[in-house]
């Protein structure tokens, strides 16, 4: 039985996006560098602001750039018959773009999570009864990478694909402006210890479900496909 | 032991909102040359990626090399070398960067006659393919496609675009790849001097479905243009083979097909002498197959 060539076509990926990841990591390294060298010399508000941009920014659009290079770029660049003249089905093609993104924006968005957590509560500037909310903030852009990611696969069109991102990067913000006012979240935000009451956890493990099942139902979706160029 | 056939297609269909393959039947054995030939918009892309799996037909069965598709694509793929017009390479990798990906994929890559390939084309393996002209694309992807060694070559229009001395590079190369007798090759054009060079079979294909489909041999033996002079304006034979008929004065031309010793008599005995009998090149046969086509007159006669 021939084996599966879908860690060669993710091996192939990851060297064509070398340069960009790399260059993502190092603006996101500079910026980190920056924001701990001006944090405590500016006010709160604008120091929070600021480093929310510098820590979220660069991850983002480095996993928007990957999704838009490897997904919907193989089809606008011709490439994709290239690549399933190969020994490969869509539902591998699939699986292989997965691994690619997944793994690449989900270690980028861990660690400035990591980061965030480290600015927000291991240097005060929020209570700690706003770690619930910060964790749905970090979960939701996961929740909308993944939206994203399956629109990307499933459509392969620039402008489908921007639409879904301009629709879920306001989508997200809504969302979160909305939760944040809900009676149970709200009320501890600004307290002094994390309440990780059932709607907050309802609502972590309902962004952890919706993540999981858009990646699965984009994979089952895709193995469906018989017309693939 | 009986080999199974290169390509084995059995009344495919496949609907599109404005265009349709309908009813295509399409088979050649392993170690010859299946020429598909047919105008722009004929569907002969469609047949060549349902044979890849890339498409799913609506209806019919095809078989590659014994595997069904696009069920056994991955079994098929692993010896098939497919090149299509609108296939690109990854601009800002070199020519090396696309080797060492398909060598990384399939076993049977052949670092020697890649190699030799490179030289043949006058290729720099480290060159950009972004910095490639469109002759030095095609010579690469057909590099990428001979040197795994396939038993199976899909050509969609590859020359397409070529000027002629690269064209004769990339043909030459292909016939030089068939010195392997096992080695089938499926090759679309709208070029009808490339599908003659190198085809065994020729399958001629027009508005969604085949033409006609036969030997190459057969093709050319069974077209002909018969010169009359119809001195006492008598009417023509009856015949069911007549594909096109030019009238200048006395002087009428006829091209028929399937044709056989026997058709310049029926002309005779209807009154009119036969001055030259001519063959036909494969270029005519196919402009005649599609001015047929276009007019219905088959539907008529049939």
């Amino acid at each position: 039985m021939p084996s599966s060539i879908v860690p060669q076509l993710v091996g192939k990926d990851l060297r064509l996006m070398r340069p960009i990841i790399l260059g993502f990591v190092l603006v996101s390294v500079v910026f980190i560098a920056i924001l701990n060298l001006i944090w405590g010399h500016m006010p709160v508000p604008v120091a929070a602001n600021l480093g929310f941009i510098m820590v979220i920014g660069p991850a983002a659009t480095c996993g928007i750039v990957i999704l838009m290079k490897t997904n919907v770029f193989e089809k606008e660049k011709s490439t994709q018959p290239f690549i399933m003249s190969l020994p490969i089905t869509v539902k591998e093609f699939t699986r292989a773009k997965l691994w690619v993104n997944l793994p690449v924006f989900g270690l980028f968005w861990l660690a400035v999570s990591a980061m965030a957590f480290f600015f927000a509560f291991g240097r005060s500037l929020f209570p700690l009864g706003a770690v619930p909310f910060v964790t749905m903030v970090f979960l939701g852009g996961f929740v909308a990478y993944s939206c994203i990611l399956s629109v990307s696969l499933l459509s392969q069109s620039m402008p489908i694909t921007v639409l879904a991102i301009a629709l879920f990067e306001v989508g997200t913000s809504g969302y979160l402006w909305t939760i944040v006012f809900l009676p149970p979240i709200a009320q501890h935000v600004w307290g002094p210890q994390a309440v990780w009451n059932p709607t907050a956890l309802g609502i972590v493990a309902a962004q952890g479900i919706v993540a999981v099942t858009v990646i699965a139902a984009t994979a089952l979706i895709q193995g469906t496909k018989r017309d693939f160029i | 032991m009986d080999l199974p056939l290169a390509i084995d297609c059995k009344g495919i269909s496949k609907r599109y909102p404005h265009f349709q393959l309908r009813d295509i039947d399409l088979s050649f054995e392993q170690g010859t040359v299946m020429g598909l030939v047919g105008p722009n918009g004929a569907g002969k892309s469609t047949i060549l990626r349902i044979v890849m799996g890339l498409l799913g037909p609506d209806s019919g069965s095809v078989r590659v090399l014994g595997h069904i598709m696009p069920e056994q694509q991955i079994a098929a793929k692993r010896n098939i070398g497919f090149i299509a017009e609108d296939m690109r390479l990854y601009e800002s990798e070199t020519i090396a960067f696309h080797m060492d990906f398909i060598k990384s994929i399939f076993d049977s890559w052949d670092d020697d006659y890649a190699n030799r390939l490179l030289r043949s084309f006058d290729l720099n393996k480290k060159q950009k393919v972004k910095g490639l002209s469109h002759g030095q694309r095609v010579k690469a992807t057909l590099l990428l496609a001979l040197a795994r060694r396939p038993s199976l070559l899909v050509f969609d229009e590859p020359t397409t675009g070529l000027d002629p001395a690269v064209r004769k590079e990339v043909l030459d190369e292909m016939m030089r790849a068939l010195e392997d007798e096992t080695r089938s090759v499926l090759f679309s054009s709208h070029n009808t001097l490339d599908i003659e060079q190198i085809s065994d079979y020729i399958t001629f294909v027009y508005g969604g479905r085949v033409l006609e489909s036969r030997n190459k041999e057969d093709f050319i033996d069974g077209w002909r243009r018969l010169r009359l002079t119809n001195a006492n304006n008598a009417p023509l034979p009856n015949l069911a083979n007549i594909r096109d008929i030019q009238q200048s004065g006395r002087l009428w031309t006829i091209v028929v097909n399937d044709y056989d010793e026997s058709v310049p008599a029926h002309f005779t005995r209807a009154g009119l002498e036969v001055s030259v009998v001519e063959r036909l090149t494969l270029e005519e046969i196919f402009l005649f197959n599609v001015q047929f086509a276009k007019s219905g007159a088959q539907m008529e006669l049939a």
